[in-house]
């Protein structure tokens, strides 16, 4: 089938996406690499490093936080050429190889940027907010294991800590909300709490149902759990409704369409980011991205058995699965339309709660015959 | 029951939805990179003016007979004449685009084919006194203006046009529907 | 801010939406007071982007008025240069030749084609699907390069003239139409898989900003919004002009007034566009497209009146002769100025989403609005 205009027919080579990639693939591969680099040359300086605990901890927090920011880097040029694709556009082509480079320059541009602060607004709140939001998202990714060996803090109760920390997340939406003095933002922010409180209700059952049937709540252990099978296989009829219920709820946590609503552009300008510029602006981006990514992560941890596969490294693994997730979740994203305030509580209120309630009950059933 | 039908339902639809969206990932993509590439332009496109040029005679075509001014909506064009008289020629021809809509009036106007407009669009200035055009930079060659054909369409149209009549009838060779656009009813 | 005490009073917030905001398409401001998400009243502010133009239309020619008309309804401006050139000719007594009525009734279907994929384009927007935006100017893109070969411009026409058209179509532009219809229609059946029958985008329209017929009627609505209230009124069939007697189309009423119903009037019409395009270029005559026109155009003392269906709805003009080269007075009826005056009384009660889902399904240009 022959469509657009012939003067600009631009097919997308297959080698370019192969090219794209075996770039994304050598990546992960060196990545991969670094437990088995010769590390112990820094025996020293880790063992040093070791014997101070707090020092040790900003060795690591650095470490995640690097990774975060360099991800984020990756996953929006990533989602702005699947944008562009999808939308019949090219994405960005001019900064770097296929446009490789434009988020840099935008990173680049975002520093340069005036920082604004309105004139009434809650100064102290106000410059609080991003970090509010941002810290929360950074922290998430401590616990989420990328391989057996590569997680930052092996908690026992990784998969509380996560449900509790991300929740508190919303206290900076709110706080941008507020502390901006601007009505788009504050009708954003609250907007923000009714759906963030809200859809925390039926992921947290859903993930209460995945931990009762792994009867652990350590998502490495929930990984190792899923050793011969992977959950959604194992049990297919409880966990493919579990997934689509745990996706929904992430898209409805990282403010992505079609529950975009705090943000909603067409109706709040940008909600709750409304006043934001410059670098406070990139915050809230990259920790919505952050968010995006971990997401995703969690939902291979959940379901698709996390970093194992055959033939392939651990961590390569785990990232293929979790840029298959993030690529759904992009798919729905410039497929669907927005929801409105209301429909959007009553899905939540009326069928995903019911719905996640009625897989805890069979959870524990297929859990007591196990 | 019926809410479970509606979500279904609903759910169906998303998919139907995201096959459209997955298919045009690999669709050909219409982005002109505009400075790089430039987009092919119709030849009736209405752009910069140029006033032709004769070279038998070694003059402009125009006369100085100022139709073109009383034909324009938003006094564009101002000219000095040359002789005294209706058809004296011009001394001097200016015109201030950056008040001109590109309506084509002044063109049907002019009884000596003496205007004419070009397919330049790349008009666009920070300052307003480059919008003002001087008979130097108006006046041109009469070849290039003589040569264009005013009575077709831009050649990507008409290529493409070319290559789908091309498929149809190759579909019809092999035994398909005939006519290459026989007027469908409307649905 | 207005009555700042009674606001306070009733614990609601008046929010500004516009002159800057996404969603007002143009420079239009409401000023809406806000209890929570609920609208409690809304005033559209307009007027700025009046520029005057009745008063300029009388201090030029006839002619002159023309490129104007192309400022007002910017999205459809050769529905404008008819509806003004209507009235010339009718103050003129003069009559256009076939081959250029059925050529003027061709490039006013085009650009209603043009004119819906914008409304499309920018709804979907609003509701929240932007891929839409870009399938929908991607077939606008094929629409205009077709006006460009025929007109010279992209968005302001200015190719209808008192008496005929000033070219004639050029070589090939039929096999490219053909072509567009073609993927048009392809376009249509596919967008109404992505975004008709998807359920978020039902949810948000059906039953969502409902004009029942009594009201339609009552404010003079016309076009998509009077036949998504159950008026079946079109003025190409009511009154035809040009050559629509001549050519078979149906007029899609739907009943129920909501924004869906709008929205697939919209949808439905663009198809019978087609429908009649193709009808044009079967039956069109050779021939004369420009009647005999006199050196300096003087019509005699009188007035006439013109009504078109663009694609907003109604768009007529009243024309005053003094006998002079210029009007003595023109007056625009614009269906969208009639739209928007609606929006005070549909909007108290709903949610603030509504409110754009409401707005985009008026189709309302400012261009028009404000003149
Ligand atoms: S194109 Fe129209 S506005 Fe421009 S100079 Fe000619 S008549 Fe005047
Ligand atoms: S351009 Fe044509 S109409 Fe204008 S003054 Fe010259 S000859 Fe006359």
């Amino acid at each position: 089938m022959t469509s657009g205009i012939l003067r600009s027919r631009r097919p997308i080579r297959a080698a370019e996406v192969g090219l794209g990639i075996s770039i994304t693939v050598a990546i992960i591969a060196i990545a991969s690499a670094i437990p088995h680099l010769p590390w112990q040359l820094l025996k020293p300086l880790t063992s040093f490093v070791a014997r101070y605990p707090l020092l040790n901890a900003l060795a690591n927090a650095a470490m995640v936080a690097n990774f975060v920011a360099l991800q984020c880097l990756g996953f929006i040029w990533l989602e702005r050429k699947f944008a562009g694709w999808m939308q019949a556009r090219v994405g960005p082509m001019h900064v770097g190889w296929k446009g490789l480079l434009q988020t840099v320059a935008d990173a680049v541009k975002l520093l340069l940027k005036e920082d604004i602060v309105p004139t009434d607004a809650d100064k102290p709140l106000f410059a609080l907010a991003p970090y509010l939001v941002f810290v929360p998202s950074l922290l998430t990714f401590m616990v989420l294991p990328f391989t057996s060996a590569w997680v930052g803090y092996d908690l026992p109760l990784g998969a509380l800590f996560v449900l509790s920390i991300s929740t508190t997340s919303i206290l900076g939406v709110f706080a941008a909300g507020w502390g901006s003095n601007n009505k788009y933002s504050l009708l954003g922010g609250v907007r923000a709490i009714a759906q963030l409180l809200s859809y925390d209700v039926p992921l947290i059952l859903v993930m209460l149902s995945v931990v009762m049937l792994s009867g652990t709540m350590s998502l490495t252990g929930i990984v190792t759990q899923q050793e011969k099978l992977w959950n959604i296989a194992a049990h297919p009829l409880l966990m493919i409704p579990a997934f689509l219920i745990f996706l929904i709820c992430t898209l409805a946590e990282v403010n992505r369409a079609p529950f975009d609503l705090p943000e909603a552009e067409s109706e709040l300008v940008s909600g709750f980011h409304t006043e934001y510029s410059g670098m406070r602006f990139a915050f809230f981006f990259l920790a919505e991205f952050a968010n995006n990514f971990f997401s995703a992560g969690l939902a291979v941890t959940l379901f698709f058995g996390g970093w194992l596969g055959a033939g392939l490294p651990a961590a390569v693994w785990f990232t293929l699965k979790t840029l298959c997730v993030i690529f759904l979740m992009m798919w729905i994203r410039w497929t669907l339309p927005r929801l409105r305030i209301d429909q959007m509580m009553s899905f939540c209120w009326k069928v995903l709660v019911p719905a996640s309630m009625a897989l805890i009950c069979a959870a524990a059933i297929a859990g007591v015959s196990h | 029951m019926n809410t479970i039908q509606d979500l279904f339902s609903g759910f169906m639809s998303f998919l139907r939805g995201m096959k459209i969206t997955g298919a045009n990932l690999g669709r050909d993509k219409t982005t002109v990179l505009y400075p790089y590439e430039k987009a092919d332009v119709a030849p009736r496109y209405r752009g910069l003016f140029v006033l032709p040029f004769n070279e038998a005679n070694g003059r402009l075509n125009c006369t100085g007979c100022t139709l073109c001014i009383q034909a324009c909506p938003t006094n564009v064009i101002t000219l000095t004449k040359l002789g005294a008289g209706k058809h004296g020629g011009i001394q001097d021809f200016q015109m201030d685009l950056g008040r001109c809509m590109f309506c084509n009036l002044c063109v049907e106007a002019c009884p000596f084919e003496a205007i004419e407009m070009t397919t330049q669009f790349e008009l666009a200035s920070t300052d307003r006194n480059v919008c003002v055009f001087p008979l130097t930079s108006l006046a041109q060659g009469g070849a290039a203006a003589a040569e264009k054909n005013y009575n077709t369409i831009s050649t990507a149209l008409a290529a493409e046009a070319a290559e789908k009549a091309a498929k149809a009838a190759a579909a019809g060779e092999s035994g398909g529907h005939g006519a290459a656009h026989a007027p469908k009813e409307g649905a | 801010m207005v009555n700042t005490a009674t606001t306070e009073q009733r614990h609601t917030v008046e929010v500004n939406l516009g002159p800057q905001h996404p969603s007002t398409h143009g420079v239009l401001r409401l000023l809406v007071e806000l209890d929570g998400e609920i609208i409690v009243s809304c005033r559209p502010v307009i007027g700025y982007l009046h520029r005057g133009l009745e008063k300029m239309f009388e201090k030029r020619s006839y002619k002159q008025t023309i490129p104007f008309t192309d400022r007002m309804d910017y999205c459809a401006s050769l529905n404008g240069n008819l509806a003004i050139c209507q009235a010339i000719e009718r103050l003129g007594g003069l009559q256009a030749p076939e081959r250029a009525q059925y050529i003027r009734v061709l490039l006013c279907e085009l650009n209603r084609i043009a004119s819906h994929l914008v409304f499309l384009a920018t709804y979907a927007t609003d509701i929240g699907a932007t891929t839409v935006f870009l399938y929908a100017f991607r077939e606008r893109e094929k629409c205009l390069d077709l006006m460009e070969c025929m007109t010279g411009a992209r968005l302001t026409y200015n190719y209808v003239r008192p008496g005929g058209i000033p070219q004639d179509l050029p070589d090939g532009f039929e096999n490219g139409l053909n072509c567009f219809l073609d993927d048009l229609l392809k376009a249509l059946e596919e967008n109404d898989r992505l975004l008709t029958g998807n359920r978020i985008f039902r949810g948000r329209l059906e039953g969502v900003g409902v004009v029942s017929p009594e009201m339609a009627a009552a404010y003079g609505a016309s076009g998509p919004v009077a036949r998504g209230s159950g008026l079946n009124y079109d003025v190409r069939k009511t009154a035809p002009y040009e050559v629509y007697d001549r050519l078979e189309f149906d007029v899609p009423v739907y009943h129920t007034g909501d924004c869906m119903a709008r929205y697939l009037v919209r949808i439905e019409e663009m198809r019978q566009s087609a429908r009649i395009i193709r009808q044009c270029l079967k039956d069109m005559p050779a021939g004369e497209i420009m009647c005999k026109m006199p050196k300096i155009f003087k019509p005699p003392i009188g007035q006439a009146f013109s009504r078109t269906e663009s694609p907003r709805g109604e768009l007529s003009f009243y024309m005053v002769s003094d006998g002079t080269p210029n009007p003595a007075r023109v007056h625009g009826r614009t269906p969208s100025f009639v739209h928007l005056g609606m929006l005070p009384a549909m909007l108290p009660g709903v949610k603030i989403a509504d409110v754009i889902a409401i707005l985009g399904s008026l189709d309302t240009v400012l261009g028009e609005v404000d003149r």
